[in-house]
């Protein structure tokens, strides 16, 4: 029973090659480049190149870790980090919940689980663009439809994105219509690969619906669902289209109230031509991202249990 | 007998409810493209159009260049999705079974690479292409999909869940390891495998900014450009914007309702006792 | 097989190739024809502005037959962040659009051909849009479109309320008291819209007499009470007379839409709307210069071709540019395309433009010309519009007064933008 002939680097570059050329080419040389810009003043607008005397460029508007100082002593970072931490407080556990009711329903053995299996995926095909308006509208306090159904059952519905309470739950609301279909697909592959055994047997013990949930599937799910959530929390980090188009352009929604770590990232490097500083923001982003996936990552081996 | 009933109700209730949310915005997409330019917000608000037109649809597809770069969005996403299937599942397989030093360290660069926005690399990786002298050719569309951490990760994920003990009892029939990842890994991994050809094939259809700013030859664009191209600067087409993303989800959709099929039903197909 | 799996590595690497070379651009044309590439948002609409640009590029070629003009329209969210991607790669197409907030930014990084020396005469040009976009001296972009923005009423509502049709000689004064009239009709009428953001307030500031720049414009005069006042006045119309309907009182739904409705008395917005109005209102409209205060001030909006400092044509882009933006031939496609205000003297071509009704009253448009005050620009314009637009938000949410407000902006501005 050896394993002898899956050791070794040797045996394992083949396989790793065209990954690993493409993550050099196109991930990690372009994060390189981002570093360097963060320690310069460049504006963004001026013609660069990377082969042709590109360190000198870094040399002339080299501002050593000016950027990151003025980021770090502005109060403003700290008002959107703890925006896009708002925002995970309220989104993280809302998908989880949608996406796994979801999964469980497309997963059942009945034929309309087909249809819903489809229905629940068009929100993901909506390009955000697309998405986020139509969500404008249907959020809007005094003309949309959602206020409307609420007066019909007696309650007075909120400003939703014109209210700075409001504002960000609404784009959680949005966010989760978005992904729900997309984390369900993922979550039903992990539903799917647990063998049928473990419910038949847990059936002859006679145990009902909810003891088989927490203690067969929910175990055996845990690979996937951590892989969720680390994938889910990454990516709500960088939290960006459906802010910029649902909520008014210039302030992030009423009184800044959404205004996020990508949002500024992309202000500053495209509208403010603050090249250099928006490099400087993103790298504190990625320290940030990095923080929580490390502590998720220690969690990995006491929550989640691999079959191998 | 009862409790099953409330749960078949039950059951049937939270699935249209979240079916329901799914859609709602969907049918309102749809309303919205069919509406005549003035009534877009008209109050009180028109679910079915008073005068539905397809003037909106008729504008779009007058802008020139309509087939050319549909037909270019299909040869890139078609190549993208095989591309990353291929590297990505490679890339998986030796990170999930292939023992080797450094072996945690790639992993966690790929990982990394996901956790730096890409609105601050956006322009380092055009001067790369630029430099590389890809700008404006298709190839430097398809090429980047040669590596997506998302893929990795997650059939990497799926691999981990696969015993060993098939791999063991291959290479003791003398299968070598490429062997093993094309006829036993690779099949075992299906629903991952069709999953990402969903995503990716998404992601490379509606990829809207790089195509953008690479291509500069007309012949060149790919459809989200042309869909794109209309919107204003005083003012937002609302029905133009909503038609265009009605064409640009159908021929997902249809992706999405065609790959259902290859679902695999997920039985752990027995090839090792105990 | 290892055999295999290489094979299929080879396949997918060959097709690729087979791709990038199915996909390479044309090759270059003879040395005799220079073709030029262009790039704008503003001719965006597939039939009216986007057919008058064509009509001009055409009219271009045939009277040069040695130019060849290839044009990429690009929807306007995306423009500037595509753009900005090209000038940095040394990509960027010959000759290019710009708006006014975003020119002293792009000449300032030197991103634009000095084409002083390749223009023919200008005097045709309105001078104030032309001197728009001379940055320290050089004259590097013609200004191609002129907009202003004049008070939009509706006349239906008026004639219910038997009020008299506003003149240029309003204020503000007169806006309020007309709207309370209106508004006392019937419940869900709103008087008045102009809400308190960057564009309006620095107008404001000048119907108040202030100004937000010191007159060597190097230093920021943001909180003198002449601008407080204003301040304080044009957030009232939402939280005090109320003639106004707050961002959660509008509920997503925009100005425009609100005024087509019939439901909005008066609405100061730019002149790029007629050709929306004239097709949806289905009311009487017209037009009268903007209300002041104690003085009268009117926007300028001017979008612009420049040619690009990377451009190897930049004599023929130069030409191409000025022909599109100041020709006889090219303004007048534009007067009947409705596509805002040629920047032009042109007698015969403004008698055009005020022939076209509604609204009957055009010469508004061009007695606003008579107290335009331009914007405070500066290499940071964006940012510095960002924290005005902040600070003047936070007034009208009420989180603080007019005062406190522009102090605490007069602050940081001095702190972050360097004129």
């Amino acid at each position: 029973m050896s394993a002898s002939g899956r050791k070794g680097v040797k045996a394992a570059i083949p396989f790793l090659l065209p990954s690993l050329i493409g993550a050099l080419l196109f991930s990690v040389l372009p994060i390189l480049v981002s570093l360097f810009l963060s320690i310069t003043n460049w504006t963004g607008m001026s013609p660069v190149s990377l082969t042709r005397g590109f360190f000198q460029f870094v040399g002339k508007h080299f501002v050593g870790l000016e950027n990151f100082k003025a980021i770090l002593s502005d109060s403003e970072f700290y008002k959107v980090l703890s925006h896009n931490l708002y925002f995970i407080v309220l989104y993280l556990p809302s998908m989880l919940l949608v996406s796994m009711a979801c999964a469980l329903i497309i997963n059942s053995p009945r034929k309309t689980a087909n249809v819903y299996r489809v229905l629940y995926y068009i929100p993901v095909l909506t390009s955000w663009v697309a998405g986020a308006l139509i969500w404008k509208w249907l959020l809007s306090p005094t003309y949309g439809p959602i206020n409307n159904v609420l007066a019909l059952l007696g309650i007075e519905g909120p400003m939703w994105l014109q209210s700075e309470a409001w504002a960000m739950p609404s784009i959680v609301i949005a966010s989760v219509w978005k992904d729900m279909g997309f984390y369900a697909m993922i979550i039903l592959g992990g539903l799917k690969s647990i063998g049928v055994e473990y419910y038949e047997a847990a059936n002859i013990d006679g145990a009902g619906k909810t003891q088989c949930f927490f203690r067969i599937t929910l175990p055996l799910l845990s690979s996937v669902l951590f892989y969720v959530i680390m994938l889910s929390l990454i990516n709500a980090f960088q939290l960006f289209p459906q802010v910029m188009v649902m909520t008014r352009d210039g302030n992030a929604g009423p009184n800044g109230a959404t205004m996020v770590m990508v949002e500024r990232i992309y202000k500053y490097a495209f509208k403010y031509g603050k090249m250099g500083y928006a490099a400087a923001y993103s790298w504190l982003l990625f320290a940030v991202i990095m923080i929580f996936t490390v502590i998720q990552k220690k969690g990995e081996k006491k929550w989640v249990n691999y079959e191998s | 007998m009862k409790a099953r009933r409330i749960g078949a109700i039950g059951y049937q209730a939270l699935a249209m409810f979240l079916a329901v949310v799914a859609i709602v915005p969907f049918l309102w997409m749809v309303s919205t493209s069919l509406k005549s330019s003035g009534a877009l917000l008209a109050l009180p608000i028109e679910w079915i159009p008073k005068n539905p037109t397809l003037d909106a649809y008729r504008r779009l597809f007058a802008v020139s260049g309509m087939p050319r770069s549909a037909m270019n969005s299909i040869i890139v996403t078609a190549s993208a999705v095989v591309l990353t299937l291929a590297s990505a599942s490679m890339a998986a397989f030796a990170l999930a079974k292939i023992e080797f030093k450094g072996r945690n360290a790639v992993f966690m660069l790929f990982v990394a690479s996901m956790m730096i926005p890409t609105q601050v690399t956006f322009i380092p990786l055009y001067l790369i292409m630029n430099d590389l002298s890809l700008v404006n050719s298709l190839a430097a569309l398809i090429v980047p999909y040669a590596f997506k951490a998302f893929a990795i990760f997650m059939l990497r994920q799926q691999m981990m869940n696969i015993p060993d003990a098939y791999l063991d009892a291959a290479s003791i029939d003398g299968a070598s390891l490429g062997r093993s990842f094309f006829s036993i890994m690779l099949p075992m991994c299906r629903t991952s495998l069709v999953t990402l050809a969903i995503i990716t094939c998404m992601e490379a259809w509606n990829d809207y900014l790089l195509p953008l700013v690479l291509m500069t030859d007309s012949r060149n664009f790919t459809l989200t450009i042309i869909l794109n191209s209309l919107s204003g600067q005083f003012k937002t087409n609302y029905d133009l914007l909503m038609a265009g993303s009605l064409i640009s989800i159908l021929p997902l959709l249809l992706v999405y309702v065609v790959a259902q099929k290859y679902f695999a039903s997920g039985l752990q197909v027995g090839g090792i006792k105990g | 097989m290892k055999a295999t799996r290489r094979l299929v590595l080879v396949a997918m690497v060959l097709a690729i190739a087979a791709f990038a070379v199915f996909a390479s651009p044309v090759a270059e044309k003879t040395a005799e024809v220079v073709t030029l590439k262009m790039e704008q948002f503003s001719g965006s609409d597939a039939t009216l502005s986007g057919d008058a640009l064509r009509k001009m590029i055409a009219e271009f070629e045939a009277q040069n037959p040695n130019i060849k003009v290839e044009l990429q329209t690009i929807g306007y969210t995306d423009y500037f962040t595509q753009l900005q991607s090209k000038v940095v790669g040394g990509n960027a197409a010959d000759v290019f659009e710009l708006n006014y907030e975003n020119f002293v930014a792009y000449a300032s990084q030197g991103a634009l051909a000095d084409i002083s020396s390749y223009l023919g005469d200008t005097s045709g040009f309105n001078k104030t849009a032309l001197n728009a976009f001379n940055y320290q001296g050089t004259q590097y972009g013609v200004p191609n479109s002129f907009s202003n923005c004049v008070m939009f009423y509706n006349k239906a509502l008026f004639d219910k309320a038997g009020l008299a049709y506003p003149t240029n000689d309003w204020t503000w004064k007169d806006v309020e008291e007309a709207s309370k009239k209106i508004m006392s009709l019937e419940s869900g009428l709103w008087g008045f819209y102009r809400p308190l953001t960057f564009n309006e307030f620095y107008k404001g500031v000048g119907q108040n007499g202030g100004k937000m720049l010191s007159s060597d414009g190097k230093s920021f005069t943001v909180n003198t009470p002449e601008n407080v006042e204003a301040a304080r006045l044009m957030a009232g119309w939402q939280i005090d007379s109320h003639i106004m309907p707050t961002e959660a009182e509008m509920g997503g739904m925009g100005d425009w839409d609100l005024f087509k409705s019939g439901r909005l008395a008066m609405l100061v917005t730019g002149i790029w709307a007629f050709g929306d109005f004239t097709a949806n209102c289905p009311f009487a409209w017209d037009i009268t210069v903007e209300p002041g205060n104690t003085a009268k001030a009117t926007h300028f909006f001017s979008n612009t071709y420049v040619v690009s400092a990377t451009s190897k044509h930049p004599q023929e882009a130069a030409k191409l540019a000025q022909f599109l933006a100041g020709s006889k031939e090219a303004t007048k496609l534009r007067v009947e395309a409705s596509w805002e205000l040629p920047p032009v003297t042109y007698s015969d071509i403004i008698e055009s433009y005020l022939s076209i009704t509604p609204p009957d009253n055009r010469e508004a448009v061009f007695e606003s010309l008579n107290y335009l005050v331009t914007p405070p620009t500066c290499v940071q314009q964006s940012e510095m519009q960002a924290i005005i637009d902040s600070y003047l938000s936070q007034i009208v949410y009420k989180k603080l007064s007019a005062q406190a407000a522009l102090d605490a902006c007069q602050k940081e501005l001095e702190a972050k933008i360097s004129l």
